[in-house]
């Protein structure tokens, strides 16, 4: 068998791969778990939504081109109804996704840049590396982040990047400690010594060995953290010291329907449904994932 | 006289253990491998023997340098290594090398067997990509596995294949020491002898000089030109093979020497499971004037040269 | 153990001073004080006046120090949104709604989450397990000020059962407690779950089973004794959510305890009370954690002959 790509772009189907690899079975696994694949169904339509936002909504998130008929009920044109500043509620709600997702996406791509380093560190060289980075994750768990963020959204008066950053900055803790509790395992094994004994450095075995074997735990905390992310966003953005105006956000959105809870009940329902069932989705997708990866399993 | 391809002088490996409390901890010092000294002569195996816990394998790595001696000298072709850094190692990194007992955990998992094996020239930086694919797919041949293992992951392969390929890694930037820490023990009996016998082959065309750790002392007859004997951080006897198995004069060698099964009910020995304290009590004592080269009269049992190849701990009598 | 707990007093001590001057230092290296951007814009003379009244004219250390000398005597100052009383006065009248609240939550919810807990364990994939994993996930993923929403939507609104907000008569306390129980609820759902199952599936219980003993018996006297230990390390997290979340219940219904004092404290940028309201909390969490580690610590055998962690 050789690597060379075939004339028709896909790679040579191997035969001899008759043996099935851990992947295969954490993928029956995960496809066994009916709330992780409706999870991530449903991620994959929010994500769809939230790209194609512009194809699938009549107007700009802040137009107020229907102020005459502010805070009409859904019907049949206005499927979430009109807002109380004459803006169409379902075009809200899909730019709202945008605005959640990324700042999930975002935050946990840092958190993952931020813990892998940090947890291949700890792991990999222990004793006083090791002590100073679990001593600063002792501090982090110490404060609650939702506490935290509060006051540093307070503080700096919330925006995109600074919640990004705040997540970020509670997000890495669980990469990191799911890192490190991985390399710390792999860092005795037999090829860790092998690559040593060939006159590898530290970070070429970090990088070359022992962070693609913490792929399983890196995803798994990469999808926990959106959620995580998501909802220090929309309780920011609900105490008014988030995402700023008008840039439409579903906390933000809750916050204004709760003054119109009574009368005008869809200002209320829908961002309360849509925040709901985002991160409850993307929630189960992540613990299908983690219950699929899990290295107890693995049948080592 | 040439220098030996590997030279162990005094090598010492000492543990920090807590005794006290968390609060005021006080430490001892439990020592692991205490002053052994050993010589692989170029082209030759050397057999290290002895139970689990007497040492051997931390002699082993440290001789790699994979742990770090407390004290002692290791020397490659007579040159010392114990006191270089990372980047004066390295070049030395290539003429020693080491395969290891469990090979499921000593190949990577997330590499197929072709990146493997050509990993400690990409390391070196030999080679452009394309050539060190395909010296690797060549070494692969050349332990017995088929070019197309190469795109294969170590899961799949049984115990016996991923030996073979510990070795082609092990051999592949041709080293002139392998230190072996006992590459066979986790294997069945029928896979184990084909090992032992490709490293013998290896060795052979290769010149190589081995140092094969094991407590499996059939296969160290078979395969050894020289055996240590090591008891409890210590080297108790040393001397060629043949001279270990027929006139071993340290009661250690004895007592392991008797836990070999034997083939016929006829030749069945007496076992002996001895204690350390008869152990103790079993050393040699040895007139000063018996010995090949002069040792000092103590009480305290010392690693004395019974003939000029047998060195054996011993107390020196006047 | 009393060294122990000696040392974690130690490290509480050292957290409790690194997390004040960090906060101490945030608060104060915000641009704009408390009299910036204010509806009535106050002459130079009157802010210079107030600021030194105040003393917030002094070094950032001296005012670190003069505060922390007044945190001893439990004088934290003086809220800037009501100057005429102290910061520890508002406080006294501020934990009764959510002690009251939080601990009614806790202790309907942790019950009702630990029998659920139970019942999925025991009947793995029946009804009753789909319902405690769904309110388990639900409970821990979406954020209180969500479910309770929810809750207001669903009983206030629509079937218009119950007020949605207000602090006084009892009626009014059903949906706050019930959205201060979610936390409680889910979380010990889920790893009652987990633990029960864990335990089941030990060698001992199925020796247990082989011995003939009875179902009953062996879930009563050595399952749930041996689930019971990770139930207690749970406490910490447990306690921890529903802390924050009391924030957004409080907001949400409009009850004047802790929590709402915090947001406004939040939103207005009232120093001295938010300081207070921050150290207060992580002297609070920090006690949870020893608290939980000693309940750990005695409840586990293995730890408690072994004498160390």
């Amino acid at each position: 068998m050789s690597v060379e790509i075939s004339e028709t772009g896909a790679p040579v189907a191997a035969p001899v791969y008759k043996q099935r690899g851990p992947l295969y079975f954490a993928w029956r696994r995960f496809s066994s778990n009916k709330a992780a694949v409706s999870g991530g169904i449903v991620l994959v339509i929010l994500v769809a939504m939230a790209v194609f936002a512009p194809l699938i909504t009549k107007t700009r998130y802040d137009a107020q081109d229907f102020l005459g008929q502010a805070l009409a009920f859904p019907s049949r044109e206005f499927w979430f109804g009109i807002d109380d500043l004459g803006r169409d509620f379902f075009t809200r709600i899909v730019y709202g996704a945008r605005v959640s997702l990324s700042i999930g996406f975002i935050a946990a791509a840092c958190s993952v840049l931020i813990g892998i380093p940090l947890g291949a560190m700890a792991g990999y060289f222990g004793g006083r590396a090791d002590w100073i980075i679990m001593r600063i994750i002792e501090l982090f768990s110490v404060v609650p982040p939702l506490l935290a963020a509060m006051l540093l959204g307070a503080i700096t008066r919330g925006g995109f990047a600074t919640i990004v950053l705040i997540a970020a900055l509670f997000g890495w803790v669980q990469v990191c400690l799911l890192v490190r509790a991985q390399v710390k395992a792999f860092r005795e094994k037999e090829f860790v010594r092998a690559a040593q004994a060939l006159g590898a450095t530290p970070w070429y075995i970090i990088r070359r060995h022992l962070i693609p074997n913490s792929v399983s735990p890196i995803i798994v905390g990469f999808v926990l953290a959106i959620p995580l992310a998501m909802m220090l966003e929309a309780s920011l953005s609900f105490l008014g010291i988030g995402v700023p105006p008008p840039t439409p956000s579903w906390g933000q959105m809750i916050n204004t329907g709760m003054n119109f809870m009574f009368f005008y009940w869809h200002l209320a329902v829908f961002p309360t449904a849509a925040l709901a069932i985002t991160v409850l989705a993307t929630t189960l997708f992540g613990d299908g994932l983690r219950d699929a990866l899990d290295p107890t399993l693995k049948g080592r | 006289m040439t220098a030996p391809a590997l030279e162990l002088r005094g090598l010492s490996k000492k543990f920090p253990i807590r005794v006290g409390g968390r609060l005021l901890p006080r430490y001892a010092e439990h020592v692991a491998v205490d002053g052994v000294s050993l010589v692989v002569p170029t082209n030759r195996i050397v057999g290290l023997v002895g139970e689990s816990g007497s040492g051997k394998t931390t002699t082993g790595l440290m001789a790699m340098r994979l742990i770090e001696p407390t004290s002692g000298q290791i020397l490659i072709d007579g040159k010392d290594i114990s006191r270089l850094g990372h980047a004066e190692l390295k070049p030395f990194r290539r003429q020693m090398q080491v395969v290891f007992q469990d090979s499921y955990s000593a190949l990577d998992p997330m590499m197929t067997l072709a990146q493997i094996v050509a990993e400690p020239l990409h390391i070196h930086g030999l080679m452009t990509a394309r050539a060190q694919t395909e010296a690797a797919l060549g070494w692969l041949e050349r332990v017995g596995l088929d070019r197309s293992y190469g795109q294969r992951y170590p899961h799949e392969l049984s115990g016996g294949q991923r030996q073979r390929v510990a070795i082609a890694r092990a051999l592949i930037l041709r080293p002139s020491v392998l230190v072996a820490d006992e590459p066979t023990s986790a294997l069945d009996v029928s896979v184990k002898a084909q090992i032992i016998n490709l490293l013998q082959d290896l060795q052979e065309e290769m010149g190589l000089s081995i140092l094969f750790i094991s407590h499996d002392l059939s296969v160290v007859r078979s395969l050894t030109d020289t055996v240590v004997v090591m008891h409890r951080g210590r080297v108790v006897e040393q001397a060629p093979t043949e001279a270990i198995f027929l006139e071993s004069r340290h009661p250690y060698t004895r007592s392991l020497l008797d836990a070999i099964p034997v083939l016929h009910p006829r030749d069945r020995r007496r076992r002996t499971f001895q204690s350390a304290e008869t152990i103790a009590t079993g050393i040699p004592r040895l007139s000063a004037r018996d010995l090949a080269a002069p040792a000092m009269p103590s009480a305290t049992p010392q690693l004395v040269t019974v003939t000029p190849d047998h060195r054996v701990e011993a107390i020196v009598t006047a | 153990m009393i060294l122990y707990i000696l040392r974690r007093l130690v490290s509480i001590a050292v957290t409790f001073f690194v997390v004040s001057v960090l906060v101490f230092l945030m608060m104060h290296s915000v641009p704009g004080g408390p009299f910036d951007g204010n509806d009535m814009p106050l002459s130079a003379a009157v802010r210079a006046k107030l600021m030194a009244q105040l003393g917030l004219d002094q070094p950032l250390h001296v005012q670190y120090f003069n505060y922390m000398a007044g945190v001893l005597r439990l004088d934290f100052g003086v809220p800037y949104q009501s100057p005429g009383e102290t910061v520890i006065g508002l406080l006294s009248r501020a934990w009764l709604p959510s002690l009251v609240l939080g601990g009614l939550g806790v202790l309907i919810g942790a019950p009702i989450g630990i029998l659920l807990g139970m019942a999925a364990a025991l009947k793995r994939n029946s009804w009753m397990d789909y319902l405690a994993s769904g309110l388990a996930t639900l409970g821990l993923t979406v954020p209180v000020f969500v479910i309770s929403m929810g809750l207001i939507l669903i009983f206030a609104v629509w079937l218009n059962w119950l007020p949605a907000s207000g602090w006084g008569k009892p009626e009014r306390w059903i949906l706050p407690i019930i959205a201060f129980a979610a936390i409680p609820l889910a979380t010990y759902a889920r790893y009652t779950r987990s633990a029960m199952l864990d335990t089941l599936n030990k060698p001992f219980v199925t020796v247990l089973r082989a011995k003939g003993l009875s179902e009953r018996r062996i879930i009563f006297q050595h399952v749930l004794r041996n689930s019971a230990i990770p139930m207690v390390t749970v406490f910490l997290p447990m306690f921890i959510g529903t802390a924050t979340g009391s924030i957004f219940v409080e907001a949400m219904f409009r009850v004047p305890g802790l929590g709402s004092y915090f947001v406004s404290s939040i939103q207005s940028r009232d120093y001295p009370l938010e300081m207070a309201l921050v150290l207060m909390v992580t002297l609070m969490f920090c006690f949870a954690y020893l608290i939980s580690d000693i309940l750990y610590a005695l409840l586990n055998p293995r730890i408690r002959t072994g004498g160390r962690r």
